[in-house]
């Protein structure tokens, strides 16, 4: 399998958020007005114009105490749920790119159960803006398209984030891996197989957040195991009407 | 109903062939590339530093060629400091250029008062001169109580000034001593 992959490694990140805010910035999303919660974890979750958020816990084992950061954002699986639901709603909701493995949304997402998509998703990130678009990461596919890095990894400054193609990426991920399991027995790489979005966690990723991993029962409604069996005959005959 | 070869392919295949083949694994659904357009694509690129912390990172203004407008604003990858990376003050740096929130002229609040006016420049320049001038009078001490001669000014303190370089701040931290300062203090060190 080829495409484009990031790896996320938790253990650099210093919770700058920078990518956070490049990634406002690029989709040139609008601030979310937030209260102070007592934690550094700001907006506190994702929204309509929030697609990418770093997660803070503070995670006691006696008496050390250990802080997660996880860059959360969309994992763009290989087969994605999320598109699946949508596709069975409206034709050209969510497209994968065929280049790079991206799952992105269009506007046309506005006429999609917006409920079922995002419980159809095993990471919960799916949002929704007043308008109805169902939004999330874009794997900043106008830049990745024209050979340019995602703006969240292009902007951290920790060397955190990486981008590139999913040989690659998968490699580095192995390497970085056997480095940390050193110091950290725990580290391991998160639903490598499934996702494009690898985490790369030196703890247990249900104490970085719920939804780190895949929930282990996603629950496949009934139309979404439908639309799988049939999909590919639907698809056919929707082409022969476009004609 | 005009039918190409792919179209014949992709009916025929995933109509008799697709239902069986999918679920052993092989997905032929229709994969569908499309061109996205890059939206700094035609914006003119200028090099520039970072106005916040004492870091200097290199930042590129993608500015429209027509309005002049800043678009976008992004690490800059060929610069030594920060090789394209930017912390998050640093990233959100366009919305110096594009926020509705921005001060654009000198805003006065007089003592008591609780409105703002605005005022010129030569207003407002005239202005602090004239309170330095005043402060200064007025908190200066040539000598201190042991007698010793110490000429310095104690009301006026200055903090701050992250964006000056080297040789703005020599002449900068120059007329704050020739005031006879001795509260200077810099940024980088806040």
């Amino acid at each position: 399998m080829s495409g484009k992959s990031f790896l996320i490694d938790t253990s650099a990140c210093m919770a700058c958020r920078s990518c956070q805010v490049a990634c406002k910035a690029w989709n040139r999303n609008d601030g979310t007005v937030t209260r102070n919660r007592g934690s550094h974890q700001n907006p506190p979750d994702f929204d309509g114009n929030t697609f990418k958020l770093v997660r803070f816990r503070e995670v006691r084992a006696g008496n050390k105490v250990s802080r997660y950061f996880f860059s959360d954002q969309c994992r763009h699986c290989i087969d994605a749920p999320c598109k699946d639901v949508i596709d069975s709603a409206v034709t050209g909701g969510a497209i994968q790119d065929k280049a790079t493995g991206a799952i992105v949304y269009t506007e046309k997402s506005k006429g999609a159960p917006f409920k079922d998509v995002r419980s159809e998703c095993p990471y919960d990130i799916p949002r929704q803006r007043e308008d109805g678009t169902i939004v999330k990461c874009t794997m900043c596919i106008d830049r990745v398209s024209n050979g340019l890095q995602p703006a969240c990894v292009k902007a951290c400054p920790m060397g955190g984030l990486h981008f590139g193609d999913r040989e690659e990426i998968l490699a580095r991920a192995e390497k970085r891996l056997a480095t940390l399991k050193a110091k950290y027995p725990k580290a391991q790489l998160l639903n490598v197989e499934t996702v494009r979005t690898i985490y790369l966690v030196v703890g247990d990723p249900k104490e970085y957040h719920k939804f780190a991993v895949a929930s282990a029962n996603p629950g496949v409604t009934r139309k979404v195991a439908l639309r799988r069996m049939f999909g590919p005959a639907i698809d056919a005959l929707r082409t022969v009407a476009r004609g | 109903m005009k039918l190409t070869r792919r179209d014949f392919i992709k009916i025929s295949g995933t109509a008799t062939a697709g239902l069986a083949l999918n679920g052993m694994g092989l997905d032929l659904r229709p994969v569908e590339a499309y061109s996205w357009e890059l939206r700094t694509r035609d914006a003119k690129e200028t090099p520039t530093i970072c106005c916040y912390c004492a870091v200097g990172c290199g930042i590129i203004c993608h500015t429209d060629t027509k309005t002049g407008k800043v678009i976008y604003t992004e690490g800059d990858a060929d610069h030594p400091i920060n090789q394209g990376a930017l912390c998050a003050k640093g990233a959100s740096v366009y919305q110096l250029a594009r926020n509705d929130e921005r001060v654009t002229e000198v805003l006065y609040r007089a003592p008591y008062s609780s409105k703002w006016v605005a005022k010129d420049w030569d207003w407002a320049l005239k202005k602090i001169a004239g309170n330095v001038k005043k402060s200064r009078d007025a908190s200066f001490v040539a000598k201190d109580e042991k007698g010793r001669v110490v000429n310095r000014c104690e009301g006026i303190a200055s903090v701050g000034s992250a964006a000056m370089d080297n040789e703005e701040l020599w002449v900068y931290q120059a007329m704050l001593r020739a005031l006879g300062l001795s509260s200077i203090e810099h940024q980088a060190r806040i």
